[in-house]
């Protein structure tokens, strides 16, 4: 008998099965399944084979899981029967008799045998004295092993107060508001934005929300015309103005009162906005800022940074050394066929100031921007109720 | 051994026997390690803190191995004996024993487990037959 070559054998098998196995299948125990192979081959020799085909040790491994799987059932069907929660080894002891029962035991005909004199154990004790002592030859760690799970905190781990009575203390906490996207309900993947830029942006977004909402209360009023040119609503679009500027500046200059950029794009950051919850309105909203562009067109030459994606389509700013992201949202009516010239790209502030300069266009425009102020003035009513 | 279960010494001989036998098996370390056999007696719901009945199962199991495979064994070299060729073949042969699915599926049939192979895998009905052989 050659006990190296055996155990070269088993050790390269056992490599090898490890590798085919973390190849082509990923079970939860295929550490169990690595030892119980070795073990198997450890005893397979001591009774005297010197080696294997690889499925007949794989077959006999997958057998004594079983035996296993059903001594361990049988005695824990047997505590529970006695009414215990914990089997004891004469649950243990029943149970391999009903295993043993197959190929008979010394006594099993005994009626009245007792369970601790039981062939079975006889049979193993004298196995025990007979058989030698034969380690497991590697040292097997306790396993599986349990991770330690680090969930989130709860709400009253964190410190922190849950929103409303109906969310109790001990449920995980929300993220922080920076982790995800702008407060805006649609996912704006597209912001990857720093976190202090984003709590600035909610903040400025709400002030511009609110002057959104006098705007259009204004335009309501306002009639057929653009409402462009009362000095009450140009005072107020200017402070709007500054508010928007980080939509419109570049990044570094965040945080500037810029007056310089123009009021009429203000509206149309708004009126973007107003697109955002009502897409209904989105035609009045190209509408508008057609007519308010036309008469601030040579204040909208002066801006230094190109025009935010002032379309309809577009939620929300971009800055400048973000790519250009086109977003479509479905339009039920395009009552205005100039919608998709709206496409523009921030650095072509000439680009627009050309279609301003259309003259040919704007008696076209004027009146389609008159259709369109009658639809806004109703959404503006609902909007004003928001 | 005729054991009277109501005689208090046959009851005490019984349980002192049980009682140093699983004292016993603390001295004895089966090859089968504790750690898979506590892991797989988990899986099938049997609880019980003490290290001494996982011995006992893993012993048990043990001991069914070694029954299957000294089975397989016997098997295994009566097929060597019955293959007379020539000596030096069967020196070879002696030489190495080896676990076949073969032998195993025939030991194990006695124990109720039944393990059979395809013998072989044919396509169709009547490959490898000849026209006018009958099949077995």
């Amino acid at each position: 008998m050659n006990d190296g070559s055996l155990e070269n054998r088993k050790e390269h098998e056992k490599s090898q099965k490890q590798s085919k196995s973390s190849k082509f299948r990923r079970k939860s125990d295929d550490f169990a399944l690595a030892i119980r192979k070795v073990a198997v081959a450890q005893v397979c020799e001591s009774v005297g084979f010197q080696s294997f085909q690889h499925s007949a040790l794989e077959t006999l491994s997958d057998i004594i899981v079983r035996y296993i799987y059903s001594i361990g059932k049988t005695a824990s069907l047997n505590a529970n029967l006695a009414g215990r929660a914990e089997a004891n080894v004469f649950d243990v002891i029943q149970g391999l008799e009903e295993l043993g029962s197959g190929l008979g035991f010394a006594g099993s005909s005994d009626v009245d045998r007792c369970v601790a004199n039981s062939g079975i154990v006889r049979d193993i004790v004298h196995y025990v004295g007979h058989v030698d002592d034969i380690p497991f030859a590697y040292d097997v760690p306790r396993f599986p092993v349990v991770k330690e799970w680090k969930g989130m905190g709860s709400f009253w781990e964190k410190g922190e107060e849950p929103l409303g009575e109906h969310i109790p203390s001990w449920l995980p906490a929300f993220p922080d508001p920076e982790t995800y996207a702008t407060r805006s309900s649609a996912g704006n993947e597209m912001m990857s934005v720093s976190n202090g830029e984003k709590t600035e942006l909610a903040r400025v977004e709400r002030k511009v929300e609110q002057s959104l909402l006098n705007l259009q209360q204004r335009f309501a009023h306002n009639g057929n015309e653009g409402g462009s040119s009362r000095d009450g609503g140009d005072n107020g679009r200017a402070r709007k103005a500054s508010l928007s500027n980080p939509y419109l500046a570049a990044p570094l200059l965040f945080g500037e009162k810029e007056v310089e950029v123009s009021p009429v794009l203000l509206p149309a950051k708004l009126l973007n906005e107003v697109a955002l919850r009502n897409h209904v309105p989105e035609n009045c909203v190209v509408g508008n800022h057609v007519s308010l562009l036309e008469t601030f067109a040579p204040a909208i030459e002066a801006i230094k940074s190109g025009l935010c994606n002032s379309d309809n389509e577009q939620k929300k700013v971009l800055y400048n050394q973000r790519p250009l992201v086109h977003f479509k949202i479905g339009i039920g009516k395009k009552s205005l066929g100039m919608a998709p010239d709206f496409n523009s790209s921030k650095k072509d502030p000439g680009k627009i100031a050309s279609w301003f300069g259309n003259d040919n266009e704007k008696d076209d425009q004027k009146r389609r921007a008159e259709k369109i102020l009658k639809e806004s003035r109703e959404s503006s009513q609902e909007r004003a109720q928001l | 051994m005729n054991h009277n279960p109501q005689s208090s010494d046959g009851k005490h001989d019984d349980d002192s026997t049980l009682s140093d036998f699983l004292g016993s098996l603390m001295d004895y370390t089966p090859t089968i390690p504790d750690e898979l056999v506590e892991h797989y007696l988990a899986k099938s719901g049997f609880q019980c803190p003490d290290v001494r009945l996982i011995r006992l199962v893993a012993v048990a199991t043990q001991k069914f191995v070694a029954e299957v495979a000294s089975d397989a064994l016997q098997h295994c070299k009566a097929r060597q004996a019955a293959v007379v060729k020539d000596k030096r073949d069967k020196q070879q042969k002696d030489k190495r024993l080896i676990l076949t699915m073969d032998d195993l599926s025939k030991s194990l049939r006695e124990y109720g487990v039944n393990v059979k192979h395809q013998e072989y895998f044919a396509d169709s009905p009547s490959t490898g037959m000849d026209p006018a052989s009958r099949d077995e």
